[in-house]
């Protein structure tokens, strides 16, 4: 099987041995299309599976297990950046509910972030595993309702006759936009996004919603920016600091938008917030480089194997280029995503495959 | 005149040179094509937009010149623009303001290359100096033919391409843009190199 219990010595029936192997393969065949709404869910009620029927007594083996788990996934690709940030959550609420009453506050300061808290708690496994549970059911309800909760924001953000920018394809600004529409009544113009042209997609549910849309492509944003009132956008991720990992072509805009202090607001779910840093600007470490079968036909004999051809699928955009993050949880400035982030998610899984557990009950464990 | 034009913008190409050339112009073909004979050793970066990809053609000539090129989208101009050490620019106008008129994307290329501190340089013959005065590109251009806009590589069907019989969708596909004057380091011309803003000086 897949999945090696070694490492945790116990047994997981062969049930759930084939889901997860399910998931894995799902991850690892999942094409550029797949959505991470879809994606988070399955994350969960996979993870939920392995919380019920693996065999675990205190809340530090079970994070050893969830985290071995991960080591067969392929988390370490940039697509997957949704899955892992949903995993640190899981980890978060298992902690949080071994703490239990002694749950860290605010008013302990940042030294609190620090401390093991993996004492070991009077709550035995089955009330853990309830609190568990029922802290994973909000969760999902809280994914379910993310979308909601951002469109719900459009009418502050949209005012009647704005002419308002996007780029390419996002689901969440489709229907933010739409939302949008049912109010207000504004116009929109799409960059196409070459060569994968997923703007002519936005283009053609924008106007199949009633919203008049224009379409250009990619080399005229610098021209028709002065002339438009805001940039909405979706990304890909959220870095911790506030840049965007988004698709190829959304730096250059911001670009373009700041030089003309044109507002970028940036709609993403708080489960694309990932703890992660840029950690080199060499943009072969951050980034996915993709065929290039959409830029140059391959019958082209004369270039054939004569040129070097990029095709990058994401573009890293630095947070002082971003105004605005509409997410499930409000509005935020870039500089306060550190803060959200601290909520969210336990430094000792900012790297999955930390398996730091080990720590004895009052060490502090880095 | 592009002959005399061409030693300005030679000059400037040295050993080890990245350039970054956008779409086709038959200026700076020729002062690449002139440098090469001139054996010097450099890079060409050919960056092109759709709809009309005429930056394959740009790359056919240089390959076949034996100049080692690459080839992207204007997406990417962000991604590959720290190994650039130059751009080079054609344009189809200079106006008296100092704004470069050029096919569009331009504008786009002279803003990521500023913000790396890479050098810009507009290659414009005296006889494209216009009396004109224009700060943004949208109140005087031409539209091309929008269903260019239409044509994708693979067998696809674009998802607008019945943008017509919709009354929401409109497609636009501008044929130039403007560059403003703070974006561009130099202007060479066949009789002299100058800043974007001596237009009128030459005017005259």
């Amino acid at each position: 099987a897949v999945v090696s219990t070694q490492s945790t010595g116990k047994k997981i029936s062969k049930d759930t041995v084939s889901r997860l192997e399910e998931f894995a393969l799902y991850l690892r065949e999942s094409k550029k299309e797949r959505r991470s709404y879809v994606s988070v869910v399955k994350t969960v009620n996979v993870f939920r599976d392995l919380i019920c029927t693996s065999e675990w007594v205190t809340a530090r083996e079970l994070i050893k297990i969830i985290k071995s788990y991960c080591k067969y996934l392929p988390l370490s690709q940039s697509n997957e950046t949704d899955v892992s940030n949903v995993v640190r959550r899981i980890l978060k609420i298992i902690r949080e509910e071994n703490a239990g009453s002694e749950a860290t506050s605010f008013a302990d300061g940042l030294s609190s972030f620090f401390k093991s808290d993996m004492k070991a708690s009077s709550i035995g496994r089955p009330d853990l595993q309830d609190n568990i549970l029922n802290s994973i059911v909000e969760l999902l309800s809280e994914l379910e309702t993310s979308k909601s909760n951002i469109i719900n924001m459009a009418l502050e953000h949209i005012h009647s006759n704005e002419r308002i920018l996007t780029f390419g394809h996002s689901n969440t600004v489709r229907d933010f936009l739409l939302h949008g529409r049912k109010a207000r009544d504004f116009e929109v113009i799409v960059c196409e996004s070459g060569p994968s042209l997923k703007g002519h997609k936005m283009a053609a549910e924008l106007s199949d919603g009633g919203i008049k849309t224009t379409v250009i492509p990619d080399s005229s944003a610098f021209a028709i920016i002065h002339a438009v009132n805001k940039v909405i956008i979706g990304t890909h991720t959220i870095m911790a600091d506030g840049a965007l990992r988004a698709p190829n072509g959304v730096h250059q805009l911001a670009m373009a938008a700041k030089y003309f202090s044109v507002p970028v607001i940036v709609c993403a779910a708080v489960y694309k917030l990932s703890p992660t840093h840029l950690c080199s600007y060499d943009p072969d470490a951050f980034n996915k480089v993709i065929g290039p079968e959409n830029m140059l036909n391959f019958s082209n004999e004369k270039l054939h194997s004569k040129v070097l051809i990029s095709n990058p699928d994401f573009d890293y955009v630095p947070s002082d280029f971003i105004e605005l993050f509409i997410t499930n949880t409000g509005g935020h400035a870039p500089s306060y995503l550190y803060r959200i982030i601290s909520e969210l998610y336990h430094p000792e899984d900012y790297d999955l495959d930390n398996m730091c557990v080990e720590a004895v009950e009052d060490d502090i464990c880095i | 005149s592009s002959g005399i034009n061409a030693e300005y913008g030679v000059a400037r190409i040295v050993n080890g040179d990245m350039i970054l050339i956008y779409k086709k112009s038959q200026l700076i073909l020729h002062i690449l094509l002139e440098a090469k004979r001139q054996r010097k050793q450099f890079k060409v970066m050919v960056v092109d937009s759709r709809p009309d990809l005429t930056g394959v053609a740009s790359c056919e000539r240089l390959t076949a010149a034996g100049i080692p090129c690459s080839y992207v989208y204007i997406n990417s101009c962000t991604y590959i623009m720290k190994k650039v050490t130059k751009v080079l620019l054609a344009s189809d106008a200079l106006l008296a303001n100092g704004y470069v008129l050029g096919p569009v994307g331009t504008a786009m290329i002279g803003l990521i290359a500023s913000n790396y501190n890479t050098p810009v340089i507009v290659c414009c013959e005296t006889y494209k100096f216009s009396e004109r005065v224009q700060t943004d590109s949208i109140l005087y251009n031409e539209l091309a033919d929008p269903d260019s806009m239409l044509k994708t590589l693979n067998a696809d069907d674009s998802l607008v391409a019945g943008w017509r019989e919709s009354p929401n969708t409109r497609l636009v596909n501008l044929v130039y843009d403007t560059t403003p004057p703070a974006l561009v380091s130099i202007v060479i011309t066949e009789i002299a190199e100058l800043p974007c803003t001596s237009a009128p000086v030459v005017l005259r």
